[in-house]
């Protein structure tokens, strides 16, 4: 059964007088435990559709199903709850809190889903073990690099264990190297967590990576090809 | 909540100077308020302490003509006497906190001393009575307060100053009698008085009841006033009404000393207006400081909003996470003001200061205070201006964390 389906999904923008239409008309099905990217230019449509997933905007017009939910529809609040409880993003910019520690970042984020399973404590530690900052868990993002703070971010949204993890362009502030140990940790915690994820990128690298492309050319869905 | 008590609290110490700041704006605005309110309860206690003690006592019993008369500024009417019955005076002393009471026959006279003379409000008293209610006696700078069937006159030191009078110099009061004949009483000065009521000092000049009455034309047990002593100040109004019922047969009224000194009560009640005038503009300026603190925090902070809505924060979580740095913004200001504020009120009353210093003394006449005023501790001011400086800071906030709340998440995260 298929985590997420997008029906038709279009959006379209208005500047000024001017429509622009990032995605038209897109059907596409993400099972749990896949590993996709979706690949494509600048400006394709990439950032739209993992922002229309995330339910942080809502389509124009289509449906796009969590879990068989419309999550389209579903007011601010319940967007909000969606989002707390079923999905972890990881962006660009690692947007880390910058006033809590790289343990309390990962900490809050387990604490706003409030899902209880087991001690926080240790869920934080064994999470920051995994990504390699077992060390560092107590420094303020400003003391750490970025590649690390980029790790936090995926402890962060991994640590809710949520069933589904968005990452927007997650390299494109990393050097190739620290790329990939970031790119090695996801490949390790969907294997392992069985957490499905679906990245943006325009790095030929991170595709390298995925069991599933998704190009998109002009917000449509050129091309979707699955690996091995 | 824990986490965003955490950020808020985090983010205060970050931007300590502004913190500060703000904080210390709303910190001037709690030490002005306790400072003043200091001021006006220790002058307003004192001032009534000193009315009760030597002007009007708790309760004053006269017929409503003398209160007209007086409130239009007129001389004393001698038309407005009255001789007390027993069932009155048994009513009188029947009152719950009943100490004291005594008659008093007040009238207007001129007071002459060689060439020089001067307004005064002559008061006729019976020396024994008088002493139980009122404190006077307690007060005499040079020679001895008046006693029962002796005759002569005590003053205060400021008349005595004016006439250059010593105890034992003569005196004449010069007054219309019932008849409106002028007559006259001479005599020695028997006492010289420094009260801490001014009016006492000067406009005040005291003589026995019996003496005066026969010149005045009246009965010996004739009075104006019947001034009544009880244990408690608090009492007063009640009893006041009390007795006021008890009255209401007779043509006599009963007031409290707070309707007696109604000119206090008024500046009571313009001082408060006054102080939180004041203090509402400072708060207003601490206001605004916290309305442009959390805007510029929001602004600082949008990628911050965007990753905690991402996160799955509400709007309104968001908005309690301003909320609470402004709110302890308003703590950090309403505990510094109440520190400062309790060292320069626990100044004042130790060490007071001198009245005549900030007032000029024609308008320090118009209070029964003189020399050094104390402060007064009022433990719940502290607790009333530092939930008021919160609540301000709470409130001033909310818009402002709304609209920062609002923000769209994916702008938001945009934004570095």
């Amino acid at each position: 059964m298929a985590l997420l389906t997008l029906k038709d999904v279009s959006k379209i923008y208005k500047q000024g007088d001017i429509e622009v239409h990032a995605l038209k008309g897109v059907n596409l099905d993400v099972a749990e435990g896949e590993f996709t990217t979706v690949f494509g230019p600048s400006g394709c449509g990439k950032t739209t559709m993992l922002n229309l997933i995330g339910a942080l905007d809502r389509p124009t017009s289509g449906h796009l199903l969590f879990n068989d939910k419309d999550i389209g529809t579903m007011s601010k609040n319940e967007q909000a709850l969606h989002r707390r409880r079923n999905i972890g993003f990881i962006f660009q910019s690692h947007n880390l809190i910058p006033v809590l520690t790289a343990f309390e970042n990962v900490e809050f984020a387990l604490q706003i889903a409030g899902d209880g399973k087991g001690s926080n404590s240790d869920r934080v530690q064994n999470i920051l073990e995994q990504v390699g900052l077992g060390t560092m868990m107590h420094r303020r993002p400003n003391a750490l690099s970025g590649g690390q703070m980029q790790r936090i971010a995926v402890a962060r949204a991994l640590v809710k264990e949520p069933k589904l993890v968005l990452a927007d362009e997650p390299t494109a502030n990393l050097d190739s190297e620290t790329s990939k140990e970031v790119l090695e940790i996801m490949v390790r915690m969907n294997r392992e967590l069985k957490t499905t994820f679906v990245f943006s990128t325009h790095d030929p690298m991170v595709m390298e990576y995925a069991k599933r492309v998704v190009e998109i050319r002009d917000g449509e869905i050129a091309r979707d090809e699955r690996k091995g | 909540m824990m986490y965003l008590i955490r950020i808020a609290l985090r983010n205060l110490l970050r931007r300590r100077s502004r913190t500060l700041v703000i904080g210390s704006i709303l910190a001037i605005a709690v030490v002005f308020f306790l400072l003043i309110e200091s001021v006006m309860v220790a002058m307003m206690d004192l001032s009534f302490k000193n009315a009760i003690d030597f002007e009007t006592p708790h309760i004053e019993v006269s017929r409503q003509g003398l209160i007209d008369e007086e409130a239009k500024g007129n001389v004393v009417p001698l038309e407005e006497t009255f001789s007390i019955s027993n069932s009155t005076e048994e009513t009188i002393a029947g009152l719950a906190d009943y100490q004291a009471a005594t008659p008093v026959l007040d009238f207007s006279a001129d007071f002459i001393a060689g060439r020089y003379t001067f307004p005064v409000l002559v008061r006729s008293i019976e020396p024994d009575s008088f002493s139980q209610v009122f404190y006077h006696d307690q007060y005499v700078q040079t020679g001895a307060f008046l006693e029962t069937g002796q005759s002569g006159v005590v003053i205060g030191e400021r008349l005595a100053q004016f006439f250059d009078l010593d105890v034992g110099d003569y005196f004449t009061l010069r007054f219309r009698d019932r008849q409106g004949s002028f007559n006259t009483m001479e005599g020695e000065v028997r006492g010289i008085l420094a009260t801490p009521h001014p009016d006492m000092n000067l406009r005040t000049v005291f003589v026995a009841r019996e003496a005066a009455a026969s010149r005045l034309g009246l009965a010996n047990d004739a009075a104006n006033r019947w001034m009544v002593r009880l244990t408690q100040r608090g009492s007063a109004p009640e009893q006041s009404q009390e007795l006021q019922a008890s009255l209401s047969n007779s043509q006599l009224v009963a007031r409290s000393y707070r309707e007696a000194a109604e000119f206090l009560v008024a500046v009571e009640a313009w001082g408060y207006i006054e102080t939180y005038f004041i203090l509402a503009l400072f708060l207003l300026v601490g206001a605004v400081g916290i309305v442009a603190a959390v805007i510029l925090s929001a602004l600082e902070r949008v990628s911050e909003i965007g990753i905690m809505k991402a996160m799955g924060l509400r709007e309104n979580e968001i908005v309690r996470v301003f909320v609470i740095e402004a709110g302890g913004i308003g703590l950090v200001g309403g505990l510094i003001g109440c520190i400062l504020g309790a060292l320069s009120v626990g100044l004042f009353v130790i060490y007071g200061f001198d009245m005549s210093f900030f007032l000029d003394i024609d308008a320090m006449s118009a209070f029964p205070l003189q020399g050094r005023l104390y402060g007064a501790w009022n433990t719940s001011s502290f607790f009333f201006i530092l939930a008021v400086v919160v609540a301000i800071a709470l409130l001033s906030s909310l818009l402002p964390a709304y609209t920062a709340a609002k923000k769209d998440p994916i702008e938001a995260i945009r934004r570095r």
